[in-house]
């Protein structure tokens, strides 16, 4: 079984080095305790699993505290008879939220923006040279949003896009920091993002330090992005290990 | 409600034989092939023209004519009350028919077999005659583009209150819920391309009305024809001898 | 898209290898700025602007609405962009949405500013009127009219010169019977506010073609970009949003470097487009 090495939670957290310097920063705003008591530069216990989806060409689930997602690839398939030609794959992305995935009921439609972002991040990831005329469709279903869905969204969708055999440069691992106030803290829940001050969020490919997508809202000046950039490829990097082990036990699990 | 005071005023201070102040300005879109802008009073719209060139879906290729099509939007802000639109709505797919067949009337489509010509018309503004402003604007374009047409077609609208006709109304004289007639005419050829009429009116007022509107339409002509001697001079010749060559030679 | 042959690709990469683009630009020189403003009577405030061949028109209207739940103490701001198939023939129909919602997007990301507010350009408790009850809904839409590349500079531009032609009208809060009464208030007609808009911000996109990255790229300098960043700055020289378009992936390092390019460029940016919008208001004013 796939999912039985995933059932032991693997959880990251950036390393030593950069836990020092946010205690210095506790101590500006020692008033201060995040929502589920993790220290600043915590990130939540994450929890993956690839092969969520049997009649998916591959598919992850991921779990991020109370963020939880499934994204299913199907392709490469023939694109759209609509569609002049092209030799290069497609990408076509879809995000969309359950109707109980917020504690409001909502509409549960499909996000333009969310898909539009997810497409960005992953585009440059893809080696959509090895796949011409043909679509890989990625649909991401929000099932609960906890926050920081859009970093999750598309750690899971580049772990789907592994397990349904795409070719790809590298895995994507996406980590966003919020600002409050004088503060950094790193992989928000919903309440915290909704009295963020500004927030940053980096998608980058961990083994080949490059930065596919990098949003930031509010004000930052340079020295503060230069600490949310290093605070997240850190995390980054450790996000991309737990993803590589857990694509890596599915394949030992299936040679037993 | 007044729409005509005693002195004969309309609402906006005009006459009811006078027009709008009208206003031109050619290759306002720089990458276009064509483009001009026309304002009637406040209403304001923009044109574009793209082509001739090849057909984008094969299957409606003519092998005979040129294809010509035509997409009328309005801006979110071209109304007085904001609201969120979506695009093709059925009065949109309207004016975009009704302008369509409009310009298919004076472009010679026969010179131009297997190509399309793709005309855009924005509003920005709208009040009241949009459709008469974009078909000034589209024979500009058109025009702009240096695209074969038989003619200019020029549009006008008039109206019919306080038993008194009216030319050009504008939104809150169209809104009133009298007849409305808006006509387009090949000047030249004395044609009429296009005539649309909402509520009902006797047939004498109606021809009455109709009248005041191919006079109107017949200014709209004096005044791009105005407009493009007024380029030539500007320009130097060479420049809008499209608008001249086919039918301001006749002109005499 | 523009087409290009791989000769024409050549000549405009070596181009801006040698600092000298196709229209004898820098590369980091902007196209002339032409700002208009109050283009649109009927909106609270409006601006067009032009950027060699890229035209945009930006509008703002203001509404009274009521304020969320979350943020009793501020006003909305958003922000629409449409894309007229006058700009682009595959703009026609639905063609044009994905590119709409693109731009959109990035305005707000890049102008709003953060959930609590912070950072934003214009400051969203500024449009409150009776907390909870009663606030300035501001909708900005933006239209493209002809598009040369570089349409989200030209939308912030654009954006920010609308907003110092915008005058809200002055309101009255009469004191209402219950609190939880609709609040009661008097829109005056002849008295006007205007906005600060000292603190919106402008974008500055770096387009990254070969090793280099230029600003302002043209349509046909976009078509060979490998990505681009926005990046807004405000006149503090403070990032107040950033976003990165195109697929492939950039060394951190690069896009620190491009943070310090485009603080560079904003300061010049801010000041050239000041001037033009000063001088569009003082046309607007000699005109009766």
């Amino acid at each position: 079984m796939a999912g039985k090495t995933g059932s032991m939670p693997a959880t990251y957290s950036p390393s030593p080095a950069t836990r020092k310097k946010k205690r210095i920063s506790i101590a500006n705003g020692a008033d201060w305790v995040r929502p589920d008591n993790r220290s600043f530069y915590q990130c939540r216990p994450a929890y993956l699993r690839t092969s969520a989806v049997s009649t998916a060409a591959g598919s992850a689930y991921a779990e991020f505290g109370n963020t939880k997602v499934i994204v299913s690839v199907f392709g490469p398939r023939e694109s759209k008879k609509a569609m002049m030609y092209s030799d290069t794959g497609r990408l076509n992305c879809n995000v969309s939220y359950t109707t109980f995935s917020t504690s409001a009921r909502g509409q549960g439609s499909d996000n333009k923006e969310l898909s539009s972002m997810l497409h960005k991040a992953l585009e440059g990831a893809i080696v959509l040279e090895s796949f011409p005329k043909t679509t890989v469709d990625v649909f991401a279903l929000v099932l609960e949003s906890g926050g920081s869905d859009l970093p999750v969204i598309i750690s899971c969708a580049s772990l789907a896009l592994a397990d349904a055999g795409i070719l790809l440069y590298d895995l994507v691992a996406s980590v966003s920091v919020s600002c409050l106030g004088k503060n950094l803290v790193i992989d928000p829940v919903s309440e915290e993002e909704s009295y963020q001050d500004g927030s940053l969020m980096i998608t980058c490919m961990p083994s080949r330090n490059e930065v596919t997508q990098l949003t930031v809202t509010g004000e930052w000046s340079t020295p503060k992005i230069h600490e949310a950039m290093e605070l997240c490829l850190g995390a980054c990097s450790k996000l991309g290990e737990v993803m590589r082990s857990c694509l890596k036990d599915v394949v030992t699990d299936s040679k037993e | 409600m007044e729409y005509v005071n005693p002195e004969g005023l309309r609402l906006d201070g005009r006459r009811p034989m006078e027009m709008r102040q009208l206003r031109a300005e050619i290759g306002v879109v720089s990458r276009a092939d064509g483009s001009a802008a026309f304002e009637m009073g406040n209403t304001k719209v923009i044109a574009a023209v793209y082509g001739p060139r090849e057909v984008q879906n094969r299957s409606q290729q003519m092998n005979d004519q040129a294809l010509v099509r035509c997409e009328y939007s309005m801006a979110n802000f071209s109304t007085g009350d904001r609201r969120r639109k979506t695009k093709g709505d059925r009065r949109s797919t309207e004016i975009s028919l009704v302008i369509r067949q409009t310009m298919e009337a004076c472009i010679c489509q026969h010179l131009m077999p297997r190509s399309q010509i793709d005309i855009y018309v924005q509003v920005l503004q709208a009040d009241g005659g949009t459709r008469s402003a974009c078909i000034n604007a589209a024979t500009l374009a058109l025009a702009d583009a240096g695209i074969p047409m038989r003619d200019l077609v020029t549009s006008c609208s008039a109206g019919y209150l306080n038993s008194t006709p009216l030319l050009d109304l504008n939104y809150l004289e169209d809104s009133a819920g009298g007849a409305d007639v808006t006509v387009g005419i090949l000047p030249k050829m004395d044609k009429v391309t296009l005539l649309q009429m909402d509520a009902k009116l006797p047939m004498d007022i109606f021809e009455n009305v109709m009248q005041l509107a191919v006079e109107g339409c017949k200014a709209v002509e004096s005044y791009i024809r105005e407009f493009a001697i007024l380029l030539k001079k500007k320009m130097g010749p060479g420049y809008a001898t499209a608008i001249l060559s086919k039918n301001g030679g006749s002109k005499s | 898209m523009v087409g290009l042959s791989v000769g024409e690709k050549n000549f405009i990469k070596h181009g801006i290898a040698q600092d000298l683009r196709n229209d004898g630009r820098k590369r980091l020189t902007y196209r002339p700025i032409y700002v208009e403003t109050g283009v649109i009577p009927q909106a609270n405030g409006s601006a067009r602007v032009k950027l060699g061949a890229t035209d945009v028109i930006a509008s703002v209207k203001a509404e009274l609405g009521r304020p969320s739940v979350s943020h009793p103490d501020q006003g909305k701001v958003s922000i629409y962009v449409e894309c007229s198939p006058t700009a682009e023939p595959s703009f026609e129909g639905r063609g044009g949405e994905e590119l709409s919602a693109e731009l959109s997007t990035a305005l707000e990301l890049c102008l709003l500013g953060g959930k609590s507010g912070a950072g934003a350009g214009i400051d969203p408790s500024s449009l409150s009127i009776k907390e909870g009850k009663v606030c300035w809904d501001l909708y900005v839409d933006c239209l493209v009219i002809s598009s040369d590349g570089n349409l989200l500079d030209a939308l912030g531009a654009a954006i920010k010169a609308a907003l110092s032609n915008t005058g809200i009208p002055r309101v009255q809060v009469r004191e209402a019977a219950s609190s939880d009464e609709q609040a009661d208030v008097d829109v005056s007609d002849e008295e006007f506010l205007q906005f600060d808009t000292n603190g919106v911000p402008v974008i500055v996109t770096l387009t990254k073609a070969g090793r280099h990255y230029i600003v302002d790229a043209t349509s046909e300098e976009e078509s060979l970009m490998s990505s681009a960043v926005s990046i807004s700055v405000n006149r503090q020289g403070i990032i107040c949003g950033l976003t990165k378009r195109g697929g492939a992936g950039l060394d951190p390092s690069v896009i620190l470097d491009m943070i310090s390019v485009a603080k560079h460029v904003s300061e010049q940016l801010i000041n050239k487009l000041d001037s033009e919008i000063e001088a569009a208001e003082r046309a607007n004013e000699e005109e009766p």
